[in-house]
């Protein structure tokens, strides 16, 4: 018996070896740069950066953050964090404490001292960091330099997100800090002689589960396990990432084997779609993921235009979409209705009717509210006031299939209203660099934005953030929606401790929002992503922190 | 002869100025710049980092200001930074551009080697059912979509067959050597070259067909025939040879073409190529990529169309400098 016990342990041993020594090839279709986490600015390259660098923090993929490099989140209800005052300022102290096992891929520890060389190399005029608010937030670091796993920062101002550092990196202060010193006063000095440019594969400057083997920029990447993960070890071996930019022949590595999975940087969501039918239909072995995201698609109207500052106008246009027969023709209901701006991960999210306004699709409803607002309709079709017909013109990026199809089914209902749409569409740079930058389309812009969990909408409805040749076209209320109250939430809102409060004014901003209709919300966009049915503990986050950071858990399922 | 080559060298370098400016001139005119891309899809990106960012990256200077930038850094020999890689332009362009000889160079070959037999054969049987066969085989080839022939080819050879790599440059992951590694090479080379080569067939056939036939009607040709000259010394001595001349036209214009122009089958292919760069580089706003591109291309032209004036010379002694 005790033999047989043992034969059986052994051969799964071996099986479970085996399969771990199989690498897992991944397909992406989007573009990856050098890894540097202060300069980086691509999708793709945050997706590798989870393979192998861990930050003080991440999200998971129910939307909340939890700590990774860092022993804990300080907060108030730990003691970790309190309020201070210096020189009349009210602010904000929380203590940190990195990992005692965390090291990066040479055996160096990580410290402090990583911290603070990642916050002064990021707060440096020369260096192009894209949202420097992250750092610049934190006014000093304190390192206790007895323990330099503990260190402090005070931020300059006492808001309530001060823990939300998904996006604050380190930088191995053992090999960066010499580059800095030496190149961090020329302009792009230190972009341009970083060793994550010079010497990429460099193990010291990564601390995530992987360390990377090869690197060829615009082609493939390899990553072995790091010896020196503080974390658990990583069960597959071997993990290439592929850039195949043409979907189409993504698809057909797929299906020849060269990559085992596509990413959530692979293919668009009618091509998963497509592709799900083709794996049920010839029994092909492997799944297709979706998970609702945070990307939010709406129709912006610009409240500039006198047809469009009548509400009823812009409820009528509301009711007279199905949305929910939109997303069931267009994604078979795989793809979820929107109510707002807030999407169902976010904790904020709520479809309280007795929150928020709901429109349910009305053709009668959306008559009746342009009867009111004096448009009467004529002989053609359509309805007119004072000779002038009731006419749109909507734009969005040309030659993109699903908002294309968008278009014209909108089109049609308003059609059935007596309610004309023209459509105009650009190529998406010039739609996206001029014409939603500067809010110069005449009635309405089809596009999406991507948020996240308890983000503060500062930048895209707050007054202050309407486009303009003062502030460069540098807002992104490209909608110029001006809200006295609205403003005032916003304004409130960075400051409120109180979570339950913050919800309750975010409710107040979304009854807002649907009462007054600045944006025609239509659906929220799913992550899609397709796995070989072997591989296991794969969880889809749906926000903008990737699930590379869990990258370590993924497994190969051994039969 | 010299003198002539220094002197069209002077000129394509005077040209090759003024082209510079004119193409850095046409991509700042492009709407938005990298910044405003990046702040495109990112509510996030605050006004201030926006304005620090283009005073950073020197967007808020006048173009030719930026121009003269670009060209005294490329005048000390340092071809410039990119800002979609973060890396110097030097070290994207350069395997690059050695993938995209590799696949030219293969792919021209292979369609000389193809197309030019096939038109003579076609001259030669003017009017008879081959040289129908061989006149839609040709047109088959210049009226194909090349990716529609690219993922047609991917499909039978990778998928159905399994005998070739679907897409890439080379093997990822495997320390390969000698035999083993150009096999591997050559393996990932076969479908683009296939791909890239047949429109060039169709084309370079049609041209020597069409060359071929003028020539067979001259006089001369009838006089070596009346002479009781060999027929393959009719061809191929006196036929063939001046029937190169524009034949060397287009293949020098289509050489040049195919090292800038090889964007489709690079892209559909996911081969590490020039021609995807310049295509990424101009969509990205990355001005120092694009540019360089742009000036290999520029160069390419100059010297392709140099090299056929002196094979002129060369097959036709009646040509002289």
């Amino acid at each position: 018996m005790r033999l047989l016990f043992i034969t059986f342990s052994l051969f799964f041993t071996l099986i479970s070896a085996q399969a771990a020594e199989k690498p897992l090839k991944i397909g992406i279709s989007q573009e990856f740069e050098t890894l540097n986490p202060l300069i980086k600015q691509m999708m793709a390259t945050t997706y590798i950066y989870g393979f192998v660098n861990r930050n003080l923090v991440t999200m998971n993929e129910k939307g909340e953050y939890i700590p990774m490099i860092a022993e804990s989140i300080p907060d108030f209800e730990n003691g970790q964090a309190k309020f201070i005052t210096e020189n009349g300022t009210k602010k904000i102290k929380a203590n940190w404490k990195i990992k005692e096992e965390a090291k990066w891929g040479d055996g160096t520890p990580v410290t402090a001292y990583d911290v603070k060389l990642a916050w002064s190399t990021a707060l440096l005029d020369t260096v192009s960091v894209g949202e420097k608010k992250t750092y610049s937030q934190v006014e000093r670091i304190e390192i206790d330099p007895k323990n330099p796993k503990h260190f402090s920062f005070v931020y300059e101002e006492a808001m309530w997100n001060y823990y939300q550092l998904g996006s604050f990196y380190l930088l191995p202060a053992h090999l960066e800090k010499k580059v800095v010193k030496e190149h961090g006063e020329k302009v792009e000095g230190y972009a341009k002689n970083t060793l994550y440019t010079k010497d990429p594969t460099n193990p010291g400057l990564y601390n995530g589960p992987y360390l990377i083997d090869e690197l060829k920029l615009g082609s493939h990447l390899i990553l072995k396990p790091n010896p020196h993960f503080y974390g658990e070890k990583p069960n597959i071996k071997t993990i290439i990432i592929k850039l195949i930019q043409n979907t189409g022949t993504l698809e057909a590595n797929l299906r020849s084997g060269s990559i085992d999975m596509v990413s959530v940087l692979g293919m668009s969501f009618d091509q998963a779609l497509s592709f799900e039918k083709k794996v049920n239909l010839m029994n092909l072995p492997f799944n297709v993921n979706y998970k609702p995201s945070l990307v939010y698609e709406h129709i912006d109207l610009n409240m500039e235009n006198e047809l469009l500052q009548d509400i009823k106008v812009r409820r009528a246009l509301v009711h007279a979409i199905d949305r929910k027969k939109l997303t069931l023709a267009l994604f078979e209901g795989k793809q979820q209705m929107a109510y707002h701006n807030v999407a169902p991960l976010d904790p904020w999210y709520t479809d309280d009717p007795k929150k928020i306004r709901h429109y349910k699709p009305s053709k009668r409803k959306a008559r009746k509210l342009l009867e009111k607002a004096g448009w009467k309709l004529k002989d053609d079709g359509f309805r007119y006031k004072d000779g002038k017909r009731l006419e749109f013109t909507i734009m969005t990026t040309a030659g993109n299939k699903t908002r294309e199809l968008i278009q014209a089914f909108i089109q049609n209902e308003w059609k059935s209203v007596g309610i004309k749409l023209n459509i105009k569409n650009e190529p998406a740079r010039v739609f996206f660099s001029q014409t939603v930058l500067k809010g110069e389309y005449p009635h309405m812009a089809l596009f999406a934005w991507i948020s996240a969990p308890e983000s503060v909408p500062r930048s895209s409805l707050h007054s202050s953030s309407i486009p303009t040749e003062s502030n460069a076209f540098s807002g992104q209320n490209t909608g110029k929606w001006n809200n006295k109250q609205v403003d005032k939430i916003i304004d409130e809102l960075e400051f409120e401790f109180d979570s339950e409060e913050r919800k309750n004014m975010v409710a107040k901003l979304l009854k807002i929002y649907t009462d007054e209709v600045p944006v025609i919300p239509l659906y929220y966009r799913s992550d899609v992503s397709i796995t070989p049915e072997g591989l296991k503990n794969y969880v889809l986050t749906g926000h903008q922190y990737p699930n590379s950071n869990f990258a370590e858990q993924w497994t190969w399922e051994t039969k | 002869m010299f003198q002539y080559i220094i002197k069209r060298l002077m000129q394509s370098l005077l040209t090759l100025l003024l082209l510079s400016f004119v193409c850095y001139f046409v991509l700042t005119l492009m709407p938005g710049d990298p910044v405003d891309m990046m702040a495109a899809g990112n509510p996030n990106i605050t006004s201030e980092d926006m304005q620090r960012l283009k005073s950073l990256y020197g967007l808020d200077q006048p173009a030719y200001k930026r121009y003269l930038n670009w060209m005294g850094t490329l005048l000390s020999g340092d071809l410039g930074f990119s800002r979609t890689y973060k890396i110097p332009v030097s070290d994207i362009l350069g395997p690059r551009i050695l993938n995209t000889f590799y696949l030219s160079v293969f792919a021209l070959v292979l369609s000389l080697l193809v197309a030019v037999p096939l038109g003579v054969y076609a001259a030669v049987h003017k009017g008879k059912l081959t040289d129908y066969l061989l006149n839609l085989f040709a047109f088959a080839g210049i009226s194909i979509p090349s990716f529609w022939l690219a993922l047609i080819l991917i499909l039978m050879f990778a998928v159905k067959a399994g005998l070739l790599p679907a897409g890439g440059t080379y093997s990822v992951g495997q320390d390969l050597e000698g035999f083993a590694l150009v096999w591997d090479r050559i393996k990932y080379l076969i479908l683009p070259v296939l791909s890239l080569s047949f429109m060039q067939i169709g084309t370079f056939e049609r041209y020597t067909r069409g060359a071929m036939l003028e020539i067979l009607n001259s006089d001369y040709i009838r006089t070596a025939r009346s002479k009781g000259l060999e027929e393959k010394k009719v061809l191929f001595k006196h036929a063939f040879r001046n029937a190169l001349i524009p034949l060397i036209t287009v293949v020098a214009i289509s050489f040049s073409y195919i090292f800038s122009g090889a964007i489709i089958t690079e892209t559909v292919f996911a081969y590490q190529g020039v021609g995807k760069s310049v295509y990424d580089s101009i969509k990205s706003n990355d001005f120092n990529v694009a540019m360089v591109s742009f000036m290999i291309s520029m160069i390419m032209v100059f010297m392709m169309s140099l090299l056929a004036d002196i094979f002129y010379a060369v097959v036709d002694p009646r040509i002289k400098y």
